[in-house]
């Protein structure tokens, strides 16, 4: 451990109450959670670690692991959510350390299955989340108030999420008892000086983008100041914070959000889709750097028709020119004679004079569109950065051989050159698999393979279209709606050459798909003949396969072109015809090598076999290192301790990433670590790199501003923690029904209880219900979401969740059965307190009634259910509130009861434990929503299949038996095949 | 209101007592008539709306409860229409729920006339309208049924589920899909190709 980790440690122990410890990103925090956990002794009583993800687990783990250097260390417990509910008193009771969800907890401190003796501490990941109203705020509340000795240390490594919002450390700090904050930025001394005694080499390599890049960044860069500048024209949101680099990053989303949340639902479309349109304009500028040229175009193929119409900034005029540079990376159309078609106009002339609509035409047009002598150029822009890492690699193993011939010359060389681990790290795990290939087989083998998935793609769409216009009568066929829809937008557009460089790129996929089906049928033969001809090379198999895939392919192009030769001017041929056209540049070696024999022989497919597979060799000798490792930074999952790499290519520059390499360095100081850093010059990716250093060092000075100006209550230690609000008398309910004022004094004399299903305990409610000094009961409820009293019972909806729910029919169904099983049904409507309080603006309300307004909704909802009483309530606090106001002149609950009701007899038996945890909840929301699944036949698909994976594969047989009909398994079943629309 | 005609069957009775309410002037996708009735609005057989503003309220916050005693038991559905019109809501709006809430009364907020409007206009509109616009609705195209579908797993977005559709090819193809095919989609990132996967192949109960 560095000293300075142990001066946090010191600090942090030092006060019996805990702190809140704010973290440089990519410094080691589960090194430091994993110490503590080292230091904790079973006889303190348990420890309990809220809010870990699995990887914040595994991380925890490993470093424990490593800290205790014992075959069998010792290790955190992992409470899982299954676990009955006496074996968790156990393990609370036990005195280890154990990781738990805050959910289990809060229910478990609520039923007083936590022996209050048994907590020494708990320990908080992610503080930076918290708030006064989130789980572990209550779970810290419950603990001060059960145990005097008990800790709360909580760790964040996101400052500049912990000065989002007014005093936030501060709040955080009081709503978790503490009252220490611990600050330990990157430029903290004692940081500072551990870090950089001894600081690894670093190696910025600066790559040039090329210009289509380039092009496409600045046109994303005017498209996003152009929707700020929009952005801005509404007066709605603070300027300051309104800028490009801001833009960069995802905080800049919350940013916008938090300004303009209170009238969020006051805000029109457009300037909502403005903000939507920000985030995606962002990605663009993220993908640009990260994807290949092809996945790029690919993606903004999705996105145009997934944005579609909605979007502003597709319309944008700089927009335009990110579609026409990101496909001038992938392609361009020629004519005939090599001139590229600027306008078109010509050919034009001739389209627009067609009737389109019917297949027929189509396929006509597509001829004529060749005939003129159109074909595609494929240009296949590699990743400069992509060449870069080859030279890269081949420099390091120079330089290692030079070290190594040294070493045999009998000089010493570095104390560990043996273990010489190149590690690459890389934003995603896509990346490094395509990372990975490029240094197998080249960097254009990868490209290839992916235009050739594009056009393959494209070639699906084209049969498929034809299909949905055949069908195009049927209103309810699948797959015609968008693939058409966006059709006719182009066909709309003037400029036909849209529909030119579509003939032509289907023309290009068509061959490529004939080519697959083709090689199907010659594969295995030309894979006999081969192995006839003695072609026996220590070739993995899927390489080997590979290669004959090639050599069928192209055998059959030859087969082709002698046959079709007058009729078709595909590319393809152009291509066999004339290789002086450089057209397939990358079949060029193998083209040359057939040409002389016109014919389809044996040796021809052998001699293709050959060349492919020198090919492949060349680029696998080409591999310079032998131990190469791939990392995504994405999995945040620390393992340069496992791996101990020497040399430390970082693809994608991150901060924490960069801090975690001088953490490793500085911990192991005997290691000679070199680190190149691969930038793109003047990118996004370097203004964004260096934009997260100013940031996060702006965070930290306005934090040491805040704790120097912090006002910390003298019981901040939770000590005298009680009640707050309940029993303020409160004269005007009284009032306002003079009649019931007997009953109301009766009551508060008594706790108050509310059960609450566990559900529930995600959002606040429970939480600021026990602050007002209600007791919670947390039980599973079938029906409603909290029991008031044996009459009442409240369903709970945010604003989103109310509209979600009305359009997905759940809301009808939950008030029915609330109707059907209590007295008082109530449907409680939440607003959030930042946010306004009302529907939509008026002036969206439109003159007419609209059946799919809230209005209308409610309206109805109200009609079918005129027992059903309506709630709305400002906030969460204002919620609690009323929730006391209701219950003042009612019995209290029962939760027995309130268990049972809705639940089906032969259920069988009723526990105690956390059902929620039993479930998996997505899977089972994602079933009900599946056509025809309804209601009263999901339960029964449940019991049928284990998984969705399994119920995807069932026969519809199966499925009718398990839905109770054939109707409704057959439209669930069609709807798992249908085939997807493939767009353009 | 026995002296009701058949005429006036299809219109909102509106009491004397709301005259010069400009809410009035919103009521305009349906006929109304000044009548003798107990209740503000007499919007069909058995359902009947008063209306109340929260400053009016504040003046005077007996005034509901003895308008709600008056209705007595004729009505199956007694709404209280409450206009939200002052800044400090949370306190009267809580007396106006109680006492909602304790005589039986079915409480709507509109935050303007006009949506106090819209609210008479449309329960007298859907008098006999059946509840199949909020029950779960059966046809809707291929892509909206897999997005609503497919984005109840946190993080899925549209643009995700275009990916996926064009990826895999069918709704099974994508459910049976492995993490690392998953992964190989562009915009998937690490986060959401585990939730994807873990929703597929996590059983649906947890315990055995």
């Amino acid at each position: 451990m560095l000293p300075f980790q142990e001066q946090i440690i010191t600090d942090l122990v030092e006060d019996p109450n805990g702190g809140l410890v704010v973290l440089s990103s990519g410094l080691p925090v589960y090194s430091l959670v994993a110490s503590l956990l080292l230091f904790h002794n079973p006889s303190q009583g348990s420890l309990l670690i809220l809010c870990a993800s699995e990887t914040q687990k595994a991380s925890i783990s490993g470093c424990l692991q490593r800290l205790q250097q014992t075959p069998n260390p010792i290790l955190p417990i992992d409470i899982p959510g299954d676990l009955p509910s006496h074996q968790r008193t156990a393990l609370y009771a036990s005195g280890s350390s154990i990781f738990v969800t805050p959910r289990i907890l809060i229910a478990d401190l609520l039923t007083s299955r936590v022996p209050p003796s048994s907590v020494a501490g708990v320990l908080i990941l992610d503080a930076h989340r918290l708030s006064d109203t989130s789980t572990e705020a209550f779970i810290a509340r419950i603990i001060r108030s059960i145990s005097n000795t008990a800790y709360v240390r909580a760790f964040t490594d996101r400052p500049h999420s912990m000065v989002s919002g007014f005093a936030k450390a501060e709040r955080i700090m009081k709503c978790l008892y503490v009252r220490r904050l611990h600050l330990w930025p990157r430029f903290h001394v004692l940081v500072c000086g551990d870090l950089e005694r001894d600081a690894p080499e670093v190696v910025d390599v600066r790559v040039p983008m090329t210009p289509a890049m380039r092009g496409i960044q600045q046109a994303v860069l005017e498209t996003m100041d152009a929707c700020l500048k929009e952005l801005r024209k509404t007066n709605k949101v603070d300027v300051e914070d309104l800028t490009v680099e801001n833009g960069l990053f995802k905080s800049f989303d919350e940013v916008v959000r938090r300004q303009l949340d209170p009238i969020w639902h006051t805000l029109g479309k457009k300037t909502k889709q403005l903000v939507s349109d920000l985030r995606t304009l962002r990605k663009l500028l993220d993908y640009l750097l990260r994807y290949d040229a092809v996945t790029y175009l690919k993606y903004l193929d999705t996105l145009r028709v997934s944005e579609g119409v909605r979007s502003v900034w597709i319309f944008a005029e700089s927009s335009y020119k990110i579609f026409e540079l990101a496909k001038k990376r992938v392609f361009q159309v020629l004519q005939a004679d090599g001139v590229r078609i600027s306008n078109g106009r010509k050919i034009m002339v001739h389209q627009r004079s067609v009737t389109r609509g019917s297949v027929n035409v189509k396929e006509a047009e597509n001829l004529k569109g060749v005939d003129n002598g159109v074909f595609l150029e494929e240009i296949l822009e590699e990743a400069p950065k992509w060449n870069v890492l080859r030279e890269l690699l081949e420099e390091i193993k120079e330089r290692k051989e030079e070290v190594l011939s040294n070493q045999g010359n009998g000089l010493v060389g570095g104390a560990n050159e043996n273990n010489d681990l190149v590690l690459i790290a890389c934003k995603d795990e896509r990346s490094c698999l395509q990372l990975e290939e490029c240094l197998l087989k080249g960097p254009h083998q990868v490209i290839r393979q992916e235009w050739e998935n594009y056009l393959l793609g494209k070639v699906e769409l084209h049969s498929l279209k034809k299909r949905g216009r055949k069908r195009s009568q049927d209103p309810k066929g699948y797959g015609i709606l968008d693939g058409s829809v966006a059709r006719s937008y182009e066909n709309a557009d003037p400029t036909n050459i849209n529909n030119l460089e579509n003939d032509a790129l289907l023309v290009v996929a068509s061959e490529i798909n004939y080519i697959d089906k083709e090689e199907a049928a010659t594969g295995d033969e030309s894979q006999r003949l081969a192995t006839v001809k003695g072609y026996t090379k220590g070739k993995s198999h899927g390489r080997s396969k590979k290669a004959a895939k090639q050599a069928s392919a192209s055998r059959y192009k030859l087969k082709k072109s002698a046959v079709k030769d007058k009729f078709d001017k595909t590319t393809l041929e152009t291509a066999v015809q004339g290789a002086e056209t450089n057209f397939h540049s990358e079949r060029d070696l193998q083209g040359n090598n057939l040409i002389p024999s016109s014919t389809c022989n044996v040796d021809n497919s052998f001699i293709q076999l050959h060349s492919q597979d020198s090919r492949v060799s060349e680029f696998t000798e080409t591999k310079p290192v032998a131990h190469i490792h791939f990392y995504a930074l994405e999995k945040n999952e620390p393992r340069l301790d496992i791996w101990k790499p020497t040399v430390i290519i970082v693809f994608h520059p991150d901060i924490t990433f960069v801090r975690e390499i001088e953490v490793y360095k500085a911990e192991n100081p005997s290691l000679k670590v070199k680190v190149y850093f691969l930038f793109y010059e003047n990118s996004a990716e370097v203004q964004k790199f260096d934009a997260s250093i100013r940031r996060e060092n702006a965070a930290f000075e306005s934090l040491i501003r805040q704790k120097s100006l912090m006002m910390i209550p003298v019981d901040q230690d939770g000590r005298c923690i009680g009640p707050t609000t309940l029993f303020e008398p409160n004269p005007a309910i009284s009032l306002d029904l003079p009649m019931k004022k007997v009953g109301c004094k009766m009551t508060t004399e008594k706790e108050m209880r509310v059960i609450v299903d566990m559900r529930e305990f995600m959002s606040s409610l429970p939480n600021v219900l026990h602050q007002k000094g209600m007791k919670v009961v947390p039980v599973t409820l079938d029906v409603g979401d909290y029991v008031l009293s044996p009459l009442v019972c409240v369903e709970r909806k945010s604003i989103s969740d109310l509209f979600q729910s009305f359009a997905s029919g759940r809301l009808y169904h939950q008030v029915e059965t609330m109707v059907r099983y209590y007295r008082i049904p109530v449907l409680l409507i939440e607003f959030s307190q930042d946010k306004s309080f009302s529907f939509q603006p008026s002036n969206d309300l439109g003159d007419d009634i609209s059946p799919t307004s809230i209005i209308s909704k409610l309206s109805l909802l109200v009609l079918h259910f005129p027992r059903l009483r309506l709630v709305w309530s400002r906030s969460v606090h204002a919620t609690a509130e009323i929730f006391v106001s209701l219950k003042s002149n009612q019995d209290e609950p029962d939760e027995a009861k309130a268990i049972r009701v809705g639940v089906p007899s032969e259920d069988g038996i009723i526990e105690n434990d956390v059902r929620a945890e039993n479930y998996n909840a997505a899977a089972i929301e994602f079933l009900r929503r599946l056509p025809g699944v309804t209601d009263s036949i999901y339960r029964s698909l449940m019991d049928g299949c284990k998984n969705l994976a399994e119920l995807a594969v069932l026969p519809v047989e199966r499925l009718a038996e398990l839905m109770g009909g054939q109707k409704p398994a057959k439209m669930l079943r069609e709807f798992l095949d249908a085939k997807f629309p493939t767009m353009i | 209101f026995s002296t009701v005609s058949a005429q006036n069957r299809n219109a909102i009775l509106v009491s004397h007592r709301q005259k010069g309410n400009p809410l009035l002037k919103h009521i305009r996708n349906v006929r109304w008539v000044f009548a003798d009735v107990v209740c503000d609005y007499l919007l069909g057989q058995s359902s009947c709306a008063l209306y109340i503003s929260l400053r009016y309220h504040l003046l005077h916050p007996d005034y509901l409860y003895y308008r709600i005693r008056e209705l007595q038991k004729n009505f199956k559905l007694r709404v209280v229409l409450c206009h939200i019109d002052v800044e400090d809501v949370v306190k009267p709006l809580l007396e106006v729920t109680r006492t909602a809430m304790l005589h039986d009364c079915t409480l709507l907020c509109g935050w303007s006339l006009e949506e106090c409007g819209r609210y008479l206009e449309t329960i007298k509109a859907y008098e006999n309208k059946p509840a199949d616009s909020i029950r779960e609705q059966a046809d809707a195209d291929y892509l909206s049924c897999l997005t609503h579908a497919l984005t109840t797993i946190r993080r899925v977005n549209k643009t995700d589920v275009v990916t996926l559709g064009s990826t895999f090819g069918s709704l099974s193809s994508i459910m049976d899909a492995s993490m690392e095919d998953l992964a190989r989609c562009p915009g998937i990132g690490e986060r959401k190709v585990k939730r994807l996967y873990d929703t597929f192949h996590e059983p649906f109960r947890r315990v055995s």
